[in-house]
């Protein structure tokens, strides 16, 4: 055996389980991506992520069925998004203080709920979960087969998605609108663009997409619920949107990198290399961090996000 | 006849009795919710409120044990008010808290054989360890503070990935720097004298609550009754008058991050010093999150925060104690809590509205028109 294969193996190991790390980040950033172009900073994708993970596990424990379990848990990040949207479009409230006690809140619904759910059930029970789907011919190409082609379900969507979102953004009117009431909602609401009905459908895809990412975890990652699942996932989705500059295809590439960088870390722990893992594992937080920071000139958020609107 | 009329305000009425009554509104509402999530569980509402609130205020011991939780909230409160009422709108108090928790153990750990405070009485101990850390603090908040006040960063998105930074870092420091031998990544224990005295027999409070009181008096005095303060605050209310004034922005929102900084560095070294005597991975455990809470629900006032970290802090040992005691899950008062000030933001609405009553004047209007 030569280097090669033992290069090729690692390869291997590392990219397929970056890309399963990446696939809960890009779905929650894909719906991130549409709130913040509307304008809202949904802070609270990280508590949604949580009830979605929750809602999934308690629907597919009981039915036996994962697609009933992300269905549950789309359902509950759109009603629970219902009223994140009302606090941040109508009562106009601190977008970010109203996403940071989201959080909070959502972490006690969920062990609330996990607690309720479980009364009658002796010690913690795996979950149906999606099983991995080899795709026909691309599956069987070297190296690059077994990273992208052979995955569950949810990941090939997820892609379909980013597909989806991006027509959506810039090739449809309703995209067109989205981003005029999240870049100068006076001018779109003169030209008669419906802002409240813009930020309510941008509020609530992120919440259905971060709910069917907190799905993920459980149904494809886990099997099984525990509070700290979603561990800042959400916060770091939001990293993801940024370092995608809000659009679809980069944040895909952004959340590859934030997996792979997540993969390497793992395996590094495995090979005891000298370099601190931390380090590395940091990066991704550091770059984005830098393209925020207003050094490298204009950053390119919507003008008006987490500006709330009041019709004049 | 006389008849009840709603009717929309142009603002918001801010008159002490409208908050007043909103936040009670919003507290009862939310206990409410909370009765009623009990009920599943088999339990009497108002018995386990009553025990909830004997168990985190009313025992000498559980007090004492409030008093240790409502420390470092105090102290990250206080980071929220120098941070938000500059208009500086920092996230980053988990990561300050877990950089000054850092630089505690660091200071502490020269006090074991062989270090150059071995031996340093603890009076002379505690401002040098305080000094350190919150230095450390300002330091780690001051990146962000640069980078809002020299280039108009977006502090929201910077501080929050700062947060993970600094897990980062301390999970560094506890599997290489400052890691004990053994096979648990952690800090050795700290030194018996290096800690904070506990207060009282048979409570576990410790210096720690005393040390966050002097903080707030300090940020009331500092906010409040001083030049710099004045500034800080026109700064917040807003930037381009305050720059018309000739107070420079730019430095007010970097002394906001220092003190910010400092202050959130401060809790970590409360909670080190304290309670956990040695550094650990996932201490902070949101602290840096729910301290925000209580600021705002404290109105961002001194004052305020140190009583709304108060009422949290008995919530939360009342809650565990709940927990213990009648198998309730203590994540409904954790519910409780965070509806609280979610009502509290949502109440805004109302007081839009203006209640009164008339006499059949508006009816007769109505006929007219």
């Amino acid at each position: 055996m030569g280097e090669g294969f033992v290069l090729s193996v690692f390869l291997v190991a590392w990219l397929s389980s970056a890309v399963r790390l990446a696939a809960p980040l890009l779905l929650a950033a894909l719906g991130e991506t549409f709130a913040e172009r509307s304008g809202v900073l949904n802070i609270g994708i990280e508590g949604t992520m949580l009830l979605g993970a929750i809602a999934s596990y308690l629907a597919t424990l009981w039915t036996g069925s994962p697609w009933i379990g992300l269905l549950a848990a789309v359902l509950v990040g759109l009603f629970s998004n219902v009223f994140l949207a009302w606090m941040y479009v109508h009562v106009r409230a601190n977008q970010v203080v109203v996403g940071i006690i989201f959080n909070i809140l959502a972490l006690g619904i969920a062990s609330y709920t996990y607690r309720l759910g479980m009364s009658d059930v002796t010690g913690p029970q795996k979950a149906e979960m999606f099983e991995p789907m080899a795709v026909p011919l691309l599956s069987g190409i070297p190296v690059v087969g077994p990273i992208f082609f052979n995955h569950t379900i949810l990941l090939y969507l997820t892609v379909a998605l980013v597909a989806v979102a991006s027509f959506a953004l810039y090739r449809m009117r309703f995209g067109l609108q989205l981003r005029a009431a999240g870049e100068n909602p006076r001018a779109a609401s003169a030209a008669g663009i419906d802002i409240v009905r813009m930020r309510y459908v941008g509020v609530l895809l992120s919440g259905a997409a971060a709910a069917a990412a907190g799905a993920y975890l459980v149904l494809v990652q886990v099997g099984l619920f525990r509070e700290t699942i979603v561990a800042g996932q959400g916060f770091i989705a939001l990293a993801v949107v940024i370092f995608g500059r809000w659009d679809p295809w980069k944040a895909a590439l952004a959340a590859f990198i934030f997996g792979a960088a997540d993969a390497l870390q793992l395996s590094l722990q495995l090979f005891q290399i000298g370099l601190p893992p931390q380090l590395l594992i940091s990066i991704p937080y550091i770059v984005t961090i830098v393209a925020m920071s207003g050094m490298l000139g204009k950053t390119y958020q919507p003008e008006a996000l987490m500006a709330a609107w009041r019709r004049e | 006849m006389r008849s009840l009329f709603l009717e929309k305000r142009l603002t918001p009425s801010d008159s002490a009795l409208a908050l007043t009554l909103t936040t009670a509104l919003s507290v009862v509402a939310a206990l409410c919710i909370g009765g009623l999530l009990m009920m599943p569980f088999g339990a009497n509402p108002f018995l386990a409120y009553y025990q909830l609130f004997e168990a985190g205020f009313a025992t000498w011991r559980g007090f004492g044990f409030t008093l240790v939780k409502a420390a470092p909230l105090i102290l990250i409160g206080l980071a929220t008010i120098c941070a938000w009422r500059t208009g500086f709108a920092y996230l980053g108090f988990e990561g300050c808290l877990l950089i000054g928790a850092a630089a505690a153990t660091w200071t502490a750990m020269q006090a074991l054989p062989g270090g150059f405070l071995e031996g340093v009485p603890f009076l002379a101990f505690l401002p040098v360890v305080l000094l350190t850390s919150m230095c450390a603090g300002a330091l780690w908040s001051g990146i962000v503070g640069v980078l809002k006040s020299r280039f108009g960063g977006n502090e929201v998105i910077t501080s929050l990935m700062m947060n993970y930074v600094a897990i980062f870092v301390v999970q560094y420091l506890v599997s290489g720097p400052l890691r004990a031998p053994g096979d648990l990544p952690q800090s050795p224990r700290l030194p018996q004298e290096t800690w904070l005295p506990y207060l009282f027999e048979g409570s576990r409070a410790h210096l720690g609550i005393v040390v966050a009181l002097v903080a707030s008096f300090l940020v009331w005095v500092l906010l409040l009754r001083s030049r710099i303060g004045y500034e800080l605050i026109v700064t917040g209310l807003n930037p381009k008058a305050a720059r018309y004034g000739g107070i420079n922005v730019g430095a007010r929102q970097l002394l906001a991050a220092f003190l910010a900084g400092g202050l959130a560095a401060v809790a970590g070294t409360v909670d080190i010093l304290g309670v956990h005597h040695r550094l650990v991975d996932g201490l902070a455990e949101g602290t840096g999150f729910i301290g925000i809470v209580v600021a705002l629900l404290g109105k961002l006032n001194p004052l305020g925060c140190v009583i709304a970290a108060l009422l949290y802090a008995g919530l939360t040992v009342g809650a565990d104690a709940m927990q213990r005691q009648a198998g309730l899950p203590a994540s409904v008062i954790f519910i409780v809590q965070s509806l609280i000030i979610l009502f509290v933001l949502a109440s805004d609405l109302l007081r839009y509205y203006r209640v009164g009553s008339r006499t059949g004047v508006a009816v007769n209007m109505e006929a007219e028109s």
